[in-house]
């Protein structure tokens, strides 16, 4: 059984590398990128800037006349577009190291060593000798002659009357592996920074919503199949098969409609996780309690929905299954009462489909965020990683991604382990 | 067997006895021949709902606008710029009473017509003409829903049988060869069930800016996994029977026995599944539309509507319209879909006591 986990929790890493090269691979190589955004805007705005914005047909237009090749070559650094691709994943993956604080430097085709300012250390001006060797290579050398282990040189580019462009930059491994996420295009902000907040909401959101569903879909499941073919069997049946018939965010937007005070009732907000911050700081505790759940009631309903069919039709068919066993007729033989062999015998077998289930709620949960958020206008998780999309923000788009596919694969192994515990003929090998 | 009425009924074949089951479960069976037809007959929907005339009746002259497409309103003497507005024309010639006349198809609205086309408002409430109203643009509701009812349902259904062929291919394949095959596509199966598929589709389509075929193609990419992984296992466990070892051993080809012997065999979970594909595949369309990755404007759409009513939460017309349309579509293919399950996986439970 431990080799068992062991060797799913090994598994996690090559699926983990999978389906983050997939995407990162289709992010990098989508034409219209960030780069090529930033590009655009700063010649649109090079232009206005000239007094030429109004002149409509945007001479010159094409790739890098109006931007200086240098300017060009610091964009393509900061987006991290000057290295190869798989470079680029490898940085981002944290085992290739990264350069930061570029300085950029000439060699004339005479000299083979230059002395270079690169910053302050210990309030004195911290310069460095970088030499040349025959092939062409860069060394970088302290001034008390000794190799330097924080900078590291190379030659970007070899002008045509000899002289050599030549940047210097440190060295360091941060990436995912070191949780370090990046930095958002948008926000300017570690990617965790901004992810932690609207992470917290979109849990609360649907930690809410799956034990509401559970409270209510469990008992309902279990009253359904003791009154298999009953009026109330039948009427519950009509509930779900509505429920499983309209999408949770669509149902979100009727109720909305009904009750957020657009065309008939005026009952619920339209929207928001809570009250707007000028307003919830002014509420005492107990008015912020009431604020919170009148803001919940409509997402959380949106939410639950979706699993409310398939929870309910699955305890009700778990426990019917299982009361139709020949343990159950036994019991029944032996004169035990019916609450004993309900209750003892048959819900203990009729809970483990459920169990299983618990391990993939919190990747449901995230998954199926966009839309509600969308619908209810609350700024958490899937409205963050949809922006990102949108803006090509690609380290929120691939920290997004990041979470899920660990979440999931997690939820995975969670589940194989609530199914184990719950089932003890279960044997994983 | 109460549905057996005949002792000669007895020796028909399973699918057969499948179907004349289905057909005694009566939610689904009506749900089945309703929907059919009702998709049968959106094909004929220019026919029905357009702002082109079906027949004119002019100067001695027929003209036939809907199939011969446009005609300037200048042939039939309308001072407009343009195509002839047939609506105003019906009245003109009513009015004049002159033998010239028009006949307009049952409701005289296009779902592309806007309000650059006179006499059509913004937000128009549900009206005795336009009878779900008009959306932001001033195009009649009830034209977009009918027309999107067709687009929706051709995209689930093209969808699943793509769907479809490739589990079918990889998934047999994978459950009858085995081996080195059958791992690769395993590793390649766990990478695909871990992304977040609805993510990807909206990467790629932000990216590409989909047509209808593409945007199948999308969606195939990412959704393939459910079907092979179900056709693997009906694969792997029908190979290991005795009548597969008799193939084979008449010197049948591998291709032969995986869909002459083994595939009529799989085709339970084929055939129970495919409903409820369809009701994920239209539920995805309309999720995508809803985003604004989905079908490029102006195609009609559900979840395009849906997008706009709810940014008018007053316009409640542009908000229940999709969703009862979206529903009621849903509903009947899940009664389908159950009674299907129904007709070939019967389970009677008993209670003892």
């Amino acid at each position: 059984m431990a080799t068992y986990f062991l060797r799913r929790l090994l598994l996690m890493i090559p699926t983990f590398l999978g389906s983050t090269i997939l995407v990162f691979t289709i992010l990098q190589l989508a034409p219209g990128g960030p780069l090529e955004q930033t590009i655009l805007q700063l010649q649109m705005g090079g232009l206005t800037g000239g007094g030429e914005g109004g002149s409509g047909s945007a001479v010159g237009l094409d790739g890098g006349s109006v931007l200086p090749e240098s300017a060009l070559k610091e964009l393509r650094r900061f987006y991290g577009f000057d290295k190869p691709i798989y470079q680029r994943y490898l940085i981002w993956l944290g085992v290739w190291p990264r350069e930061i604080k570029h300085r950029d430097f000439e060699i004339t085709s005479t000299s083979t060593e230059v002395e270079k300012r690169v910053g302050k250390r210990d309030g004195k001006i911290w310069k460095v000798d970088i030499r040349m060797d025959e092939n062409g290579r860069l060394f970088v050398f302290e001034k008390d002659g000794t190799k330097s282990d924080i900078w590291a040189a190379s030659i970007d580019e070899a002008r045509e009357d000899g002289t050599k462009e030549a940047v210097i930059f440190q060295q360091e491994y941060s990436g995912i592996l070191t949780g370090n996420l990046g930095k958002s295009y948008t926000y300017l902000k570690p990617v965790t920074e901004v992810m932690k907040p609207r992470f917290r909401i979109s849990l609360f959101f649907g930690l809410t919503g799956f034990f509401l569903s559970y409270l209510i879909c469990i008992p309902l499941g279990i009253r359904k199949a003791l009154n298999h073919g009953s009026v109330f069997d039948f009427g519950s049946s009509v509930a779900i098969f509505i429920a499983y018939s309209i999408p949770g965010w669509a149902l979100g937007g009727v109720l909305l409609v009904l009750f957020g005070g657009g065309s008939f009732w005026d009952v619920f907000p339209l929207g928001g996780f809570r009250s707007p911050i000028e307003v919830w700081e002014t509420l005492t505790p107990f008015e912020k309690f009431v604020d919170q759940i009148h803001h919940m009631i409509l997402p959380v309903i949106a939410w639950s929905i979706a699993s409310f069919a398939t929870l309910t039709i699955l305890m009700k068919n778990s426990l019917l299954e299982n009361l139709s066993q020949d343990y159950i007729r036994t019991a029944f033989a032996k004169g035990l009462q019916e609450k004993r062999v309900v209750w003892v015998h048959a819900m203990r077998n009729s809970v483990i489909p459920i169990a299983s289930g618990i391990g993939h709620i919190l990747g449901v949960v995230i998954a199926g965020s966009y839309f509600i958020e969308r619908v209810f206008n609350i700024d958490g998780f899937g409205r963050l990683a949809y922006e990102a999309i949108l803006s090509r923000d690609y380290p929120i788009t691939l920290g997004f991604l990041v979470v899920v596919v660990l979440i999931r694969l997690i939820g995975n192994i969670i589940s194989d382990l609530a199914l184990a515990t719950v089932d003890p003929r279960i044997r994983f090998k | 067997m109460k549905f057996l009425k005949k002792q000669e009924d007895r020796h028909i074949s399973i699918l057969r006895k499948r179907w004349l089951k289905f057909k005694t479960l009566k939610r689904g069976y009506y749900s089945l021949i309703t929907l059919s037809g009702l998709y049968g007959i959106s094909f004929f929907l220019p026919m029905l709902i357009n702002n082109r005339a079906l027949v004119v009746q002019y100067e001695g002259e027929m003209y036939f606008p809907v199939f011969s497409g446009y005609i300037a309103g200048k042939t039939f003497g309308q001072d407009v710029p343009g195509e002839a507005r047939y609506r105003v024309l019906k009245e003109l010639f009513k009015m004049k009473n002159n033998g010239n006349w028009v006949l307009m198809p049952p409701y005289p609205y296009s779902p592309y017509e806007d309000i650059t086309m006179e006499g059509n408002k913004m937000y128009e409430p549900p009206s005795t003409n336009h009878w779900l109203g008009t959306d932001n643009t001033g195009r009649d509701v009830f034209a977009r829903l009918c027309y999107a009812f067709n687009i929706s349902i051709s995209f689930a259904l093209i969808l699943t049988v793509i769907n479809y062929i490739f589990g079918i291919l990889i998934g047999g394949s994978m459950g009858y060869f085995g081996g080195k095959f059958d791992l690769f596509f395993q590793r390649l199966i766990e990478i695909w069930s871990s992304l977040p598929m609805l993510f990807v589709i909206i990467i790629i389509s932000s990216i590409l800016k989909p047509s209808f075929l593409l945007l199948v193609g999308i969606y195939t990419m990412v959704n393939w996994i459910g079907m092979t992984y179900l056709m693997r296992a009906e694969f792997y466990r029908e190979k290991a029977k005795d009548y597969v070892a008799a193939a084979l051993s008449m010197g049948q080809s591998n291709f032969k026995v995986m869909f002459k012997h083994i595939f009529p065999n799989a085709l339970v979970p084929v055939i129970t599944y495919f409903p409820f594909s369809i009701v994920a595949g239209i539920s995805a369309l309309v999720g995508l539309d809803y985003l604004g990755f989905g079908l490029a404007p102006p195609t009609p759409s559900w979840g395009q509507m849906l997008d706009v009513g709810l940014q008018n939460v007053t316009k409640w017309w542009m908000v229940f319209s999709p969703v009862s349309a979206q529903f009621l579509t849903l509903l009947s293919i899940v009664f389908i879909g159950e009674g299907v399950r129904e007709a070939f996986d019967p389970k009677v439970y008993s209670r003892l006591r």
